[in-house]
């Protein structure tokens, strides 16, 4: 019974551990999960994103789609080009304006793929339509080939 | 975020920027569009600072955060947001020889790098870097960068390839600083951050399309809004390149569609060269097909790459280090395998990483992220098969020639020449701390510190509010006939097909492992493909947020990219540091460094290899013109830092 005793025992550190520890601590995604303390992210507020005003859908959708195509990384790139090309035209207007704060809010790339990836908790803000959209469209289920992102003629009408 | 937005339709100006002296467009240029009779009109908007820099990643918010902070009115230019910029990708951390896990020096770390480079890489340069490295780092932690600690409080290190001890003979070092997995974003955010409270000026998805010469002297650069259409004119006497690298040459490559070469370009058709450029770093382990970069951290916890044999083939290529060896020796190793006909798939075009053999717990812990990226672009689970990998193209040595101050060179008559007004730092830049080969998580320590070089520079050189020296008023025409020729033009090849055929012919003639004959006929392709952008045919009319614009003009800058590329890479005929060749396998010294020196006789400089490429283009004919220019041998200061004679590389 002594022995049970020193198993619960350290079984309850290992779990409490890393709560005691600093106060965040991220999954290390590529590597080590070292603890996050997100100082930086809590003194230094960079200036807070704001909607666009008088823009007309077309231009929303323009810009939104440069902005799709040209992330911070890779995985942002190919998943967001792929994501617009079959959902960006058909937005409506509520819709365009959940996407634009997703897209364009958050200043780490990485979190938005780890939200669209279910690897971390989506924050409320951008909880809705589009961040269900986008989960179910990274799961593949129809598992198509991602080589790449997708090239523009798509958008061509005239070689329609 | 201040920015000066101009509406064309109805003239007004929307927010006025401090210092900005003509906001009322003065300029407008007309052009005619022959096939139609309309003429295109593009407003020209001037703007006077005392520094312009053009890219907002981790070398350009360095520069413009510390001209800012010396009282330099500074304009940064970029076609992304800030933290959007292709460092935000960065996971890995920077080297410094603080000596937080054991007792390290700087030197050991210059010779890790000087080694790394193959001996191609300029030791003043690289002295300078790592001796500043760890002030650097103090200095980002004062700035705020909440690096990862030990239990003690120091910045926590850890071990990353290529890094010794004691000149290569101490084992293993741990000097790579990190903020958790997010070092790239926290450098950023933190720069970018406090540079706003020096009233730094940044003009975001603004597409810089040249550098403003005149006289062989750099006066500024021309960019166009995407968000209205119009064309700026940032004139400055100082002119910071920070644009990143240009991956997306290659087919299969780790970079953002955002790593397009645009500095590099801008340098070239201002008749400038480009130092180094066949310099390309594979990284061992992307995934096959996307190009996602899998860690090199996978194998750091015990995952290995098999052939179609099953076997754990690093083990002949290097005994020691086996899957941890320096990036090009796995990446050779790989190529080789999959030329002798080991490879694996259906085309047996790639070699697997394996990490089923691992724990779950410890794969789940350790490196979670692994199995989405897997499943997400591979369609592979983690715990029961093996995810396909190739080598990809991940980093660019080569870049804009500068010496160790961040000035931009030219080399005229045997001798490095300054051009005045402008500047380079980070990936653009070719310093060269990298040489041949760069060592992992030396990159963000060269945004630090060269970033930081380009704004003392300019700061012990000039004064804020100089006076600027008069420019063409039609200075930048050209840029501009160019973007409306793109913007309207009407040939019979998309420029999706040009940019295929270009990342094809790249990835298959000039990837990890070059011979003669595929590179000669590599560049006799290219130099087709080049000729075949007089042809491109774009769709989007529009000037008002027209990626098909964008991403046309980006093939351009990929094109004279592509091109020195690919005639650097056929005329270098030895094999050094990335740069492997199967008919030419050694390294053409000045001396035959394998075998002792006494009596042998140095080899003339046109004779070895041991010197850097200078390329220029002919930009209406596409033709390359090569130059070479020494390696420096010598360190800052022999007595502080004996420079590292060169000597065979193995690990």
């Amino acid at each position: 019974s002594i022995n049970v005793l020193i198993v619960v025992n350290r079984v309850y550190q290992v779990v409490l551990r890393p709560t005691l520890a600093c106060p965040v601590s991220t999954r290390g995604y590529k590597g080590e999960a070292s603890d996050d303390s997100r100082g930086d992210l809590i003194e230094i507020p960079l200036p807070p994103w704001t909607e666009k005003d008088g823009e007309t859908m077309d231009m929303k959708r323009r810009r939104l789609l440069f902005q799709s195509r040209k992330r911070g990384m890779l995985e942002n790139c190919i998943l967001l080009s792929l994501f617009a090309k079959k959902y960006l035209n058909t937005m409506s207007e509520t819709q365009l304006r959940q996407y634009d704060r997703l897209i364009n809010e958050p200043s780490n790339d990485w979190d938005i793929y780890y939200w669209a990836t279910e690897a971390q908790p989506v924050p409320n803000v951008y909880a809705g339509e589009i961040m269900d959209l986008l989960k179910e469209f990274t799961k593949n289920k129809d598992q198509e080939q991602r080589l790449d992102a997708p090239n523009l003629e798509y958008l061509d009408k005239g070689s329609q | 975020m201040l920015f000066c937005a101009y509406k064309p339709l109805t003239n007004a100006i929307v927010a006025v920027k401090r210092n900005v002296i003509d906001c009322i467009p003065r300029n407008v240029l007309l052009l005619n569009k022959h096939s139609d009779r309309q003429i295109s009109q593009y407003p020209v908007v001037d703007h006077h600072f005392d520094a312009v820099v053009v890219g907002a990643g981790g070398a350009g918010l360095r520069a413009a955060f510390g001209l800012s902070e010396a009282g330099f009115n500074t304009a940064c230019v970029t076609k992304l947001f800030p933290t959007r910029s292709h460092t935000v990708a960065a996971q890995g951390g920077i080297n410094a020889a603080l000596g937080n896990m054991e007792a390290d020096d700087w030197r050991w770390h210059f010779y890790d790098t000087v080694k790394g480079s193959d001996w191609l890489g300029d030791q003043d340069a690289i002295h300078y870097m790592t001796e500043q490295a760890p002030a650097s780092v103090v200095e980002l932690e004062n700035f705020g960068m909440p690096f990862s600690r030990t239990e003690d409080g120091k910045i926590y290190q850890r071990a990353f390839g290529g890094q010794s001890l004691k000149f290569g003979k101490g084992g293993q070092a741990h000097r790579c600083c990190c903020v958790a997995d997010r070092t790239g974003h926290s450098l950023l955010h933190t720069l970018y951050g406090r540079s706003l409270r020096f009233d730094t000026s940044y003009f975001v998805e603004y597409f810089a399309l040249d550098l403003l010469m005149e006289d062989g002297e750099c006066k500024g650069v021309i960019a166009f809004c995407m968000e209205d259409g119009s064309i700026h004119r940032f004139r400055s006497k100082n002119t910071v390149i920070a644009t990143g690298g240009y991956g997306r040459t290659y087919f299969s490559c780790t970079s953002a569609h955002t790593s397009t070469g645009d500095g590099n370009a801008m340098v070239t058709r201002a008749g400038l060269p480009c130092q180094d450029l066949e310099f390309v770093q594979f990284h061992p382990t992307g995934i096959y097909g996307a190009g996602c970069l899998i860690t090199e951290g996978c194998r750091g916890e015990g995952g290995i790459l098999i052939n179609s044999e099953g076997e754990r083939f690093m083990e002949r290529y290097a005994p020691n280090a086996k899957d941890l060896a320096s990036r090009d020796v796995v990446s050779r190793s790989m190529t080789i395998e999959i030329r002798e006909g080991r490879g694996c798939g259906p085309e047996k075009d790639h070699v697997y990483l394996q990490l089923h053999h691992l724990p779950p717990q410890q794969l789940a812990v350790r490196l979670p992220g692994i199995s989405e990226t897997a499943m997400i672009f591979a369609g592979v689970e983690v715990t029961k098969e093996p995810i396909p990998v190739l080598p990809t193209v991940h980093y660019n040595m080569g870049g804009v020639p500068t010496n160790y101050k961040g000035q931009v060179i030219t080399h005229v008559g045997g001798e490095d020449k300054v051009v005045p007004g402008l500047y380079a730092c980070g990936e653009a830049a070719c310093a060269s701390v990298h040489g041949a080969n760069r060592l992992g998580a030396n990159s963000l320590l060269d945004l630090v510190v060269f970033g930081r070089a380009c704004a003392l520079t300019i700061a012990e050189t000039g004064t804020p509010g100089e006076k600027l020296s008069p420019l063409k008023p039609n200075a930048g025409e050209e840029s501009v006939a160019n973007l409306d020729k793109i913007r309207f033009a009407e040939g019979t090849i998309r420029t999706s097909e040009i940019r295929l055929n270009m990342q094809k012919t790249m990835q298959n003639h000039a990837a990890v492992f070059r011979t003669g004959d595929l590179l000669k006929e590599g560049c006799d392709k290219m130099d087709a493909i080049y000729q075949s952008m007089e042809d491109i045919k774009t769709f989007d009319r529009g000037i008002v947020w027209n990626t098909d614009l964008v991403e046309s003009l980006e093939l351009q800058n990929l094109m004279l990219n592509a091109v020195q590329t690919i005639h650097s890479a056929e005329a270098r005929k030895e094999s050094r540091g990335a740069h492997a060749r199967e008919d030419y396998q050694d390294r053409m010294d000045e001396l035959d460094y394998a075998k002792p020196l006494a009596g042998q006789e140095k080899k003339s400089f046109d004779q070895h290899w041991r010197k850097h490429t200078l390329s220029t283009v002919d930009i209406k004919t596409g033709k390359v013109t090569l130059g070479y220019r020494p390696v420096i041998d010598r360190s800052l200061d022999q007595e502080e830092c004996s420079a590292i004679p060169p000597a065979i590389r193995s690990y």
